[in-house]
């Protein structure tokens, strides 16, 4: 649990940051450098074992920024434990939903692709 | 009336509130005519307090020492003693410091902020074996502690803090912050570990979101956004 609360979570904020601006950078480069976006190009990049995993790298750090950017809004505007908990868990599960969605996608074509 | 005849009324409208009597609070206008001499917004309100007695208001010192005078002066939170009474736009609106519960009129009740000061343990911990005379610091030792013991405890910086006004009950906020950066930062003090690990919580010291009105308003021109960012620095160095 130390790894959501006080000193861990702001680091992992900052460190997800980090992630994400590499990302945004990399895409931005990919999309002035290069032909321009098709469904060849997504398609090849989300096949390609090495744009697999860096896809999955990308949501999980989107979540997790994600987590402690909204758990923090929750911790701050509201303090009615009847709420608060439902909504955080519910919040927690959907992340973790979307990442284990995506990571078995990109799974999923490398088994069927075998 | 003022014997220089160069001073003009300045008109003052105050929150007043008495839970004794008043269902609800309300704004008081007054006109007040400061004498030779009066320069600051707290001159005008002790002549206001002869006019009117019932008005209350906190006051000691009456040059930014003390720390009881804190109020919110059209909007911004400061001291009446360090405001000037040239420059302010008229009327001015005094309100008690906001996001603290009221006793009467401008003054608020202090009881949780000072329990969060208290909570930081403001005193030198050392349980070494303390030397026949003073314990020794150098001059860079104790320039560490400029821009920290320098704090009077106004609460000026807390009742301007959003995240203190969320949640005042369990985020130290910027004054004790400020002042558990004081002891953290001396080098005489062997407590340092205790402290991060009491100030590593996510409510305690990471509310904080570095919106900085705290050293924005800090009538003493102190930076308790900057201790909060020190004491982020060493709780990061602690743990690798
Ligand atoms: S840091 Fe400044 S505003 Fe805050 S309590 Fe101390 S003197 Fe007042
Ligand atoms: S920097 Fe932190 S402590 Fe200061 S006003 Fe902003 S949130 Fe409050
Ligand atoms: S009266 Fe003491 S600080 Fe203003």
């Amino acid at each position: 649990m130390r790894l959501f609360l006080g000193q861990r979570a702001w680091m992992l904020q900052r460190a997800t940051a980090v992630v994400l601006l590499i990302f945004l950078a990399a895409a931005a480069a990919m999309l002035l450098a290069g032909p321009p976006l098709s469904y060849e190009r997504w398609h090849a990049l989300a096949t390609s074992p090495h744009g697999a995993v860096l896809i999955v790298v990308l949501f999980a750090a989107l979540a997790l920024h994600g987590w402690i950017g909204i758990r923090d809004i929750v911790l701050d505007y509201l303090h009615s434990p009847a709420v608060r908990l439902p909504l955080l868990g519910l919040i927690a599960l959907v992340l973790i939903a979307i990442v284990i969605r995506v990571a078995l996608t990109m799974a999923a074509h490398f088994m069927t692709a075998g | 009336m003022s014997a220089g005849g160069e001073e003009e009324d300045v008109r003052i409208s105050i929150y007043r509130f008495n839970p004794e009597t008043d269902a609800k609070p309300r704004m008081q206008d007054y006109d007040v005519m400061p004498e030779a001499g009066d320069k600051k917004l707290l001159d005008a309100l002790m002549r206001l307090k002869t006019v009117d007695d019932s008005l209350s208001f906190r006051r000691s010192c009456r040059e930014g020492v003390c720390g009881s005078d804190a109020m919110n002066i059209n909007g911004r939170n400061g001291l009446a003693c360090l405001t000037s009474l040239a420059g302010l736009k008229e009327p001015v609106v005094l309100r008690p410091l906001p996001g603290f519960p009221v006793i009467r009129d401008l003054i608020v009740d202090m009881t949780q902020f000072f329990a969060h000061y208290h909570a930081i343990k403001p005193y030198l911990i050392n349980d070494e074996l303390a030397p026949e005379r003073e314990r020794l610091q150098t001059p860079e030792e104790r320039d560490r502690l400029n821009g920290l013991y320098e704090c009077i405890l106004c609460a000026c910086c807390s009742a301007f803090c959003p995240s203190y006004w969320w949640n005042p009950d369990k985020f130290i906020g910027p004054a004790g912050l400020l002042q558990a950066y004081r002891f953290i930062s001396d080098s005489r003090d062997t407590a340092t570990a205790e402290r991060l690990a009491y100030l590593d919580d996510v409510y305690r010291l990471y509310r904080c979101r570095t919106i900085m009105n705290c050293t924005e308003v800090c009538p003493k021109s102190l930076s308790p956004s900057h201790a909060i960012e020190r004491i982020r620095l060493a709780l990061v160095r602690e743990s690798s």
